[in-house]
């Protein structure tokens, strides 16, 4: 072997198949081409392309002046990738788990924004991958931590991040090779024209100081003079009470809100000092309250469907320009027990005696669709928001009042003796959510855990259980089967 | 088909002493016209799918050329087509995905092998091993000892790999026996370069047609021939082909300064293990090296001289192949007894039996070797190596709080097989669990999250088949899902013959999609034809062309539904009808819908070319209201699709993420389908955008307004 060896570079582009990720190895390769080096590429395509995690692999290094041609390898070598780029975090976190992410050798480019995977999307719960731990490993890792959102700077330029990825490796210095040979491989034409914006604006945000972590900032934001009405709360609390009281204004009435202010008033005297414990509790429970005093019935849903910001919001989010027109249509199937839940108490029942004697009418079970942009449609959502009117005669308001109630009286018992116990509790009615089948599943859970573990603390007046109250509760959210729960149960009960 | 290779097609022209630039596999193809082939066939498979693709594509030129290319149906009428070369002096190649590939085209491999060919027969096999691999089980080596067919693994530079393919004709020929080449997944895929040659026009084509056709019994693979062509196999035709690998030297040896070992590797692996040589400091970047190499790209037959010539005289040898069993070490092993030479061989005990080599397997095996037989190199930082990277992995672990989650392989964006199995969800939720044998094809992704189906896999087109002893004892009815390419592969003759032969009951799931679309979207006798795809324009062009229900029925299917996937309604119904009714018999669902990749290949240019004409032009996409959305994710676990994702909600007082749909939703429709299907929620809706509207729907939209006072 010879003493000067020649040093290969090498280049690693983690991405989701269908992203052009062989357009982007496509143009390294050329530009390597035209600036005379050697060049190799490898990829896996097939049916790993079709929206799984994949890899491109580029080795490159200048053409020997003498002896035999370089031999490149077909696979990335571990802590011996000098740059990386991944088009996702997650696939970022991917490459970093396979050890081909090295403190002393790999410059990490890795765009923030995230594509989630099915198992992340599908949780009953929050399942998402935390980005901060990725986050934490690059800076760990890493010789030279990059992160970009490249799909939003893709996005901006109208291409795709093929093109920002192409332009963060030229930005840190990826490439032997100047920028204007960068250009000339992405060429000319319509489609080049954005594929080039896209370089150009990643080019420079590479280079440029690390951005400042952007949050989305919620779209509500606090009403002071709510939060006021509150001040006895600690701060979170106070301020999502502030929301609760505004949303339950927006759903009923004023009475309502006010029933909602006194219900968390009532919770906690003002006389009461901080403690995180506390805190969290009343804040969880502030907010609780708040979704489930708003449980979504046709008429609460016929009125968010209607509401004027909808179809802007629409717009923005279809990128629509103002000559587009735009038609919207919603899909209703109310179930027997969605229509009892807005008729009069008395009707509701006797609706559902007849369902249970009878079978259902036949308009039930039928899929409607109505086009809530056209005047029949508009109109006939108009008119089932109103059942709110008579919504605190119906059948659902009754029950869920008695409901809140005994989980209120719940909460106040456990805020005196732990509040441990009473964060835990807060969190109970998140179990609450859906329609139809998911609200069946989420109320029989409630109840299964409401009768096995609070109702038994409340009469032992034994509060120690928080912990498996909050196993029940993750358990609850851990299938949609409840086998994770029945475990957890007969667990607890033994 | 997926993919254009117009360009691909130009590098196939190229001539004497210009440069190629490009895929291995496409190398592999302009390798196949310099050789002067005079029929190339094969079937679709990663990662061999382009080799054909681009001829398919490039009908001018072979037929310029006088090159017949033929799509075959399955492997085995691939390896059938390699016949031509027994009787007549013609040079043929065919291809498909090994190992699968091979186990189909088995009968039709023993008895080509058997008399011999006359002209050079190549068989091109993507031995799809390793990483990003789908058919990782298996090699092909034992192929090629049991039928007698020369195997070559040229190393992956595209260079070595254009010069095996043209040596291994006149090999073949020299031979008189067929010679396969594997490559393995990334030399298909390798982008590199080569000095072209021009391309040579087959003496016997279809130019220049037989008059006449010889009556020889010797090449018959039939009794009384058969026991003299095994003779001939090993008395005449191994010796033949042993003498031209070592006369054109096409095993390559290479020298280095630690004499006393050496390593013998499959050419395929060489480019690993220069890479791991190069790391404890025994090689450098050009490929120069320390220990002395003999680098087999025919890794069968061996040739026992060059063997017993590499190893005589030192102390140890680390042969160095990838897969098991260890065939080759096998080999060597009494080609060294046989010749009493008394180097130490080693292999499989320093090296993995099972996985793939990359060069960081390779760097703990050679390091093994090193320290045994070269002692006084020391460890050379291998140790260290290790340790390095075990230490990134757990920083990495600790700091991710545990593994990335998997992203495995999906159904593209609008795939229509997605409703299928959101149907077939909602039928298992009424049911309960039931048999689900599954076959191979896009529709195979659905044994991932969020469906989960499946309880076997046997094999292309073998679903039905493989369902035949489970359903005599289970109470529920099994279902077997096919794609219609594992339908027309084997499945129509393994599967629906057979149970209409035994009149046994069964249910057969056909997803009609119109093309091989797991492979890129090859044509099959049942692909929608230029009328058909015309006249759907943007909408599933599927539902016209009834090849499948024509056969069925002629063949004797008397219970038969086709159902249009998106109809996930109608779906459900049909599979509980085919669930429970009291007709004893095959019964047989076609879920039809058009692969949405070929759709929307039709689609885009058609919907840009009415907009860019100010043409009206209707977008449909779907959407989800954050603010009625309970952040539940039923509907996910109903569809899986990517641009129906999850977001933290705008409302503050929600904590769990809410649905949301991407602006990547081509509004294939299942969202909705799926809301009513399954009575998920109000939340979901559909938004018809309107490019370029008429003056009527600009009216409309303002007298909307009036009442609406929105959108």
């Amino acid at each position: 072997m010879s003493d000067q060896a020649i040093k290969v570079r090498t280049i690693l582009i983690g991405a989701l198949g269908g992203e052009g990720g062989g357009v982007l190895m496509d143009w390294i390769v050329h530009c390597a081409r035209m600036s005379g080096l050697a060049v190799q590429a490898t990829s896996v395509p097939g049916v790993a392309q079709r929206t799984g995690s994949t890899s491109y692999y580029i080795e490159m290094c200048d053409k020997p002046a003498s002896g035999p041609q370089p031999v490149f390898a077909l696979t990335p070598m571990p802590g011996r990738v000098d740059y990386v780029a991944a088009s996702e975090f997650v696939e970022a976190a991917r490459m970093m788990e396979r050890g081909l992410v090295s403190p002393t050798r790999t410059v990490l480019i890795a765009s923030t924004s995230r594509m989630f995977t099915t198992v992340e999307k599908m949780q009953m719960g929050d399942g998402r991958f935390e980005s901060e731990r990725v986050a934490a490993a690059g800076r760990d890792l890493a010789k030279t931590f990059v992160m970009l959102d490249l799909d939003a700077i893709a996005r901006a330029a109208g291409t795709m991040v093929s093109a920002t990825l192409f332009g963060a490796l030229a930005g840190v210095g990826a490439f032997p090779w100047d920028r204007a040979t960068c250009e000339a491989a992405i060429g000319s034409g319509r489609a080049a024209g954005a594929s080039r914006a896209g370089f150009n604006a990643a080019f420079e945000a590479a280079r440029g100081p690390a951005p400042t972590q952007t949050q989305s900032a919620p779209e509500n934001t606090i009403d002071m003079r709510r939060a006021d009405k509150f001040s006895g709360l600690p701060t979170e609390a106070r301020n999502l009470a502030a929301l609760g009281h505004a949303r339950c204004a927006d759903y009923q009435d004023g009475a309502y809100a006010d029933l909602y202010a006194r219900r968390m008033l009532d919770l906690a005297p003002a006389d009461d000092a901080e403690q995180p414990e506390r805190a969290h509790a009343l804040a969880e429970a502030a907010r609780r309250l708040a979704l489930w005093m708003t449980y979504e019935d046709i008429a609460r849903v016929a009125q968010l469907k209607t509401k004027r910001e909808r179809f802007a919001k629409i717009r923005a989010e279809a990128e629509m320009d103002d000559d587009q027109i735009l038609a919207v249509t919603e899909f209703l199937k109310p179930g027997a027990d969605e229509i009892a839940a807005v008729l009069p108490a008395r009707v509701g029942a006797a609706f559902l005696r007849r369902v249970a004697r009878k079978g259902p009418p036949g308009f039930i079970g039928q899929g409607l669709q109505v086009t809530t942009t056209s005047v029949r449609g508009f109109l006939t959502m108009r008119l089932l928001a109103q059942f709110r009117r008579i919504r605190r005669s119906s059948l659902r308001f009754g029950y869920e009042q008695a409901a809140i109630d005994r989980w209120l009286a719940a909460m106040q018992a456990a805020l005196a003796a732990s509040p441990a116990f009473a964060a835990a509790l807060a969190e109970l009615p998140r179990l609450l959510k859906g329609y139809g089948e998911t609200q069946a599943r989420g109320q029989r859970n409630y109840d299964a855990i409401f009768d096995r573990i609070v109702a038994s603390a409340i009469a032992a007046g034994d509060f120690s259980g928080a912990k498996q109250l909050r196993a029940a509760i993750s358990a609850a959210l851990a299938d949609p089967e409840h086998a994770a729960l029945d475990a957890e149960l007969r667990a607890s009960a033994q | 088909m997926e993919r254009s290779f117009a360009t691909e097609i130009e590098s196939l022209k190229l001539g004497e002493g210009q440069v190629f630039h490009g895929e291995g596999i496409l190398a592999v193809t302009k390798a196949l016209l310099q050789a002067g082939v005079s029929y190339v066939g094969g079937y679709q498979g990663a990662p061999v799918s382009h080799l054909l693709d681009v001829m398919v594509q490039a009908k001018e030129l072979m037929a310029e050329l006088g090159v017949n290319v033929v799509a075959c149906t399955n492997e085995a009428s691939a390896a059938a087509m390699l016949g031509a070369s027994i009787a007549y002096p013609v040079r043929g190649a065919v291809t498909w995905k090994s190992i699968v590939g091979t186990n189909v085209a088995a009968d039709a491999l023993s008895n080509l092998s058997s008399p011999g060919v006359k002209g050079g027969a190549l068989i091109v096999v993507g031995e799809d091993y390793g990483d990003g691999a789908s058919v990782i089980q298996e090699r092909t080596h034992s192929y090629a000892m049991k039928s007698a067919i020369w195997l070559m693994d040229p190393r992956p530079d595209l260079p070595t790999i254009v010069r095996c393919v043209e040596k291994a004709f006149e090999l073949s020929e020299a031979s008189h026996t067929a010679v396969m080449l594997e490559l393995r997944i990334r030399a298909c895929h390798v982008q590199g370069e080569f000095m072209a040659r021009d391309n040579k026009k087959p003496e016997i084509s279809m130019h220049n047609r037989q008059p006449s056709a010889p009556h020889d019994y010797n090449t018959l693979s039939h009794p009384p021939v058969t026991f003299a062509h095994e003779r001939e196999k090993y008395s005449d035709r191994m010796p033949a082909a042993r003498r031209f690998i070592v006369g054109h030297g096409l095993n390559e040896k290479i020298d280095g300064r630690h004499g006393e070992v050496g390593l013998i590797v499959q050419g395929g692996i060489y480019n690993a293990l220069i890479r791991a040589l190069q790391e404890i400091g025994l090689a450098d970047s050009q490929g120069r090296c320390d220990l002395p190499m003999l680098v087999l790209n025919v890794v069968y037959p061996l040739c026992p001289d060059e063997i017993v010539g590499f190893s005589a005289g030192r102390k140890a040898v680390l042969v160095i192949e990838e897969s098991q069993p260890e065939y080759i070490e096998h080999e060597i092993s009494s080609i060294l007894r046989r010749a009493d030479i008394q180097t130490s061989l080693h292999g499989k005990d320093m090296l993995p039996m099972a996985g793939e080599y990359t060069s960081e397997v390779l760097v703990g095996g050679l390091a093994k070797f090193i320290e045994k037989h070269v002692p006084r190199l020391g460890n050379l930082g291998a140790r260290n190596y290790s340790d390095e990277i075990a230490e990134l992995r757990s920083k990495a672990l600790i700091a991710l709080g545990g593994p990335a989650p998997a992203r495995p392989p999906g159904f593209c964006i609008g795939c229509p097989e997605r409703p299928f199995f959101s149907a077939l969800k909602l039928v298992e939720k009424e049911r309960g669990p039931f048999h689900v044998s599954t076959d191979i094809g896009c529709h195979s992704f659905a044994t991932f999250a969020p469906f989960s189906f499946g309880n076997s896999i046997l094999g292309f087109g073998m679903s039905l088949a493989s369902s035949a002893g489970v359903q005599s004892f289970t109470q529920k009815r099994p279902i077997a899902i096919m794609g219609d390419g594992g339908f027309w592969h084997n499945g129509l003759l393994s599967g629906v013959t057979a149970r209409l032969l035994n009149k046994s009951d069964g249910l057969l799931v056909i997803m009609k999609n119109g093309y091989t679309s797991a492979t890129g979207a090859q044509d099959l006798v049942s692909t929608p034809h230029a009328a058909e795809t015309r006249a759907a324009g943007g909408a599933s062009a599927t539902d016209t062309e009834l090849t499948i229900e024509g056969t069925l029925a002629g063949i004797g299917v008397k219970w038969m539904r086709s159902v249009h996937t998106y109809r996930v309604g109608e779906m459900k119904a049909a599979l509980n009808e085919a669930m429970s009714t009291s007709f004893d018999g095959l019964k047989v669902i076609i879920a039809e819908g058009e692969c949405q990749l070929e759709r929307q290949r039709r689609l885009k240019p058609m919907r840009a070319r009415a907009l860019a004409e100010g043409k009206r032009v209707v977008r449909t996409r779907y959407g989800v209201d954050d603010e009625t959305c309970t952040g539940d994710h039923s509907c996910i676990r109903l569809s899986g699709c990517p641009t129906l994702t999850v977001k933290t909600s705008s409302d503050q007082l929600k904590s769990d993420p809410v649905a949301h749909v991407t602006n990547g939703c081509v509004g294939c429709g299942l969202c909705g389908e799926a809301a009513h299907a399954a009575t998920l929620c109000p939340s979901f809706y559909r938004a018809d955008i309107v490019s370029n509207p008429s003056s009527l729907d600009r009216l409309f939209a303002r007298v909307r307004r009036l009442f609406t006072g929105a959108a």
